[in-house]
């Protein structure tokens, strides 16, 4: 398979008769003007290097999976979820796999925004990615407490807001599934910092379209969607619910079509760009994403099938832009909607 | 490392109404890896089961580039295991995780398995035996006819000292591992520094040995088990709770601070299976 960056070279091979009459043939190689698929995406004023990045909670704080795929290769990493105190998380069980999926209510399991900005943070500016973090909170003042330590100076790229994680009993779930708090919590954190604000949605809602619009009122630079659905699972041994936490959070390629749908909403409903995510580990999906209305998508369950996914899947796209005449790839967000 | 290893042997041990199987990989994760550590193996390949299986290393060939899994066929995935066939490749992540800790020369080890907790053992009783430490198993299971079948014979080929309990008696004493280890460690009148002891088994059985060589103030090492899905360290998906000396608790993932943990510092309760 053809690499995004390389050029295809073609050959002609030119009969030369000659003077002599001797007929040589010969074949003359070169590298001929190939378009190459720019790659690159504009993500609210953001150059991402192409359009993968790694979801929140699958990706640790990127050091994880250094020697299976080099950040140089990604669009960008969103960090683990960060709350203002330190949080231990759920009980085990935590993962619980389903038909082509999986559920986990890990819990927000985070060092806490002290360790964060003290530990974390100092590495963001050496990474060769874009970086971005993510906020949740059980109260806007703690989504603003974070935000205020978190500024372009840091090296971030962007703050994505956690409204909507379905495994913390309080843990931004009521702002995640109500337009009006959506509103405040985003534009408290959009006056708190000068970095882009990214509103994750979740899709345990009645109208995604309702929640895309509040975010945009309160200022988003970007929405991301979906975060997981919430499920569960029962142990038939034991006649209990297998998580510790009963509920947990679905991911993976089963919930990929509702995913997409609610991409399709949102694109038809705010102007704001989208990162799409939900389910893709090949770079079919992503680009069924990406013609949905996404110009970013963010891969996360990918990555523990198959820790290569991202680099696979920025390969995938570039090849079928190559193969299909587009020269950039941003030329095919939302081109099913036309 | 990620690696296709190729399989050259999987094939059933012992009695098939134990449904133990042998599997032997040609990959180079063999040349890494250390007794504990275990490899996450994408058992078929697609969507459905969606994710790896974390299995322990139970013999590691460096030369001949193999590694050497027991496993049981339990659920899902051990099924599709079970199923492939020689020649067939599999996508692998390893070695991972934290390995035991091998004991000086001429220290005592001694190693304490219930049922197939013995498959991870092995290796490292294997890479104790080089350091002439002098090793114990402690090894308990259902009966002989499990024994047999998970291998006691390579045991005993090994020439060490082995005490053997089954629950139905029809080998060695009857009742759980822990009773004769109580007994031996209960010989020893001072806390025994030149004596380590590693567990790997049913989670109640690891809590009952690491109390046990708590109070006899004796270095014990388990191998813990959780549900995974990276097994890299990146989702949080299998932390288990250890204790500080302090008392104030702290996470740590047992695919990456783990499997391999302190018997004193687990926070027992908090495990999937108690």
């Amino acid at each position: 398979m053809n690499s995004a960056h390389s050029r295809i070279p073609t050959t002609t091979t030119g009969l030369d008769i000659g003077a002599d009459g001797m007929g040589a043939e010969y074949a003359n190689t070169e590298s001929a003007q190939v378009p190459e698929v720019d790659m690159e995406v504009n993500l609210a004023g953001l150059r991402l290097r192409n359009p993968v990045i790694t979801a929140s909670g699958t990706y640790g704080f990127g050091e994880d999976y250094l020697e299976y795929c080099p950040l140089e290769k990604l669009g960008g990493i969103t960090l683990k979820g960060i709350t203002p105190e330190p949080r231990l998380g759920n009980p085990l069980p935590r993962i619980a796999e389903t038909p082509a999926g999986m559920l986990n209510a890990v819990g927000l399991e985070n060092p806490g925004l002290d360790v964060f900005v003290e530990e974390i943070l100092p590495k963001v500016k050496a990474m060769p990615t874009a970086v971005i973090a993510n906020i949740s909170g059980f109260a806007l003042e703690d989504y603003v407490l974070i935000a205020r330590r978190l500024q372009k100076e840091s090296g971030l790229s962007a703050i994505e807001v956690n409204i909507s994680c379905p495994n913390v009993k309080h843990g931004g779930m009521h702002f995640g599934t109500d337009p009006k708090s959506a509103e405040q919590v985003i534009a408290a954190v959009k006056q708190a910092t000068d970095l882009p604000v990214i509103a994750k949605l979740s899709p345990n809602v009645t109208s995604i379209k309702e929640m895309a619009k509040a975010v945009v009122s309160g200022g988003a630079d970007a929405v991301s969607l979906i975060n997981t659905l919430l499920g569960m699972a029962i142990d038939i041994d034991k006649r209990r619910p297998l998580l510790g936490n009963t509920f947990g959070g679905l991911s993976g390629p089963a919930i990929k079509p509702v995913g997409l749908r609610m991409v399709w909403e949102v694109r038809q409903t705010v102007d704001i760009p989208i990162i799409g995510m939900g389910g893709i580990v090949r770079w079919q999906d992503a680009v069924e994403y990406m013609l949905a209305g996404a110009s970013v998508v963010s891969i996360g369950t990918g990555n523990f099938v198959n820790p290569q996914a991202p680099i696979e899947i920025v390969e995938g796209i570039a090849d079928y832009c190559l193969r299909n005449g587009y020269q950039r790839v941003e030329q095919i967000v939302g081109l099913a909607h036309q | 490392m990620q690696d296709k290893g190729t399989v050259l042997v999987n094939e059933v041990q012992g009695a098939p109404e134990h449904r133990i199987f042998r599997l032997v990989l040609k990959t180079d994760i063999a040349r890494q890896a250390v007794p504990g550590q275990f490899v996450h193996i994408k058992v078929r390949e697609g969507l459905d089961p969606l994710l790896r299986r974390p299995l322990s290393i139970s013999d590691i060939d460096r030369e001949q580039a193999t590694i050497t899994i027991f496993y049981r066929v339990q659920g899902q995935g051990t099924a599709w295991l079970s199923q492939i066939r020689n020649g067939d490749t599999l996508d692998l992540l390893g070695p991972l995780g934290r390995g035991f800790t091998l004991p000086q020369a001429e220290q005592e080890l001694w190693l304490v398995a219930g049922g197939i907790g013995i498959f991870p053992l092995y290796a490292f009783a294997l890479a104790a035996k080089r350091q002439h430490s002098r090793i114990r198993l402690y090894w308990g299971g259902e009966n002989v006819s499990f024994l047999d079948s998970a291998g006691l014979k390579a045991w005993q080929a090994l020439g060490i000292e082995l005490v053997l309990t089954t629950m139905e008696g029809s080998s060695g004493e009857q009742g759980l591992i822990t009773a004769p280890l109580v007994r031996d460690l209960n010989q020893y009148a001072q806390p025994q520094a030149n004596l380590s002891v590693a567990a790997c088994g049913p989670t109640a059985m690891l809590k009952a040995v690491a109390e046990i060589c708590a109070k006899q103030q004796v270095q014990c090492e388990v191998s813990l088990e959780e549900r995974m899905a990276c097994g890299i360290g990146a989702c949080l998906g299998c932390s288990c709770v250890l204790q500080n000396a302090d008392g104030s608790l702290r996470r740590a993932r047992v695919c990456k601070d783990g499997p391999i943990f302190d018997g004193k510092e687990v926070v027992w309760h908090e495990l999937s299976a108690l």
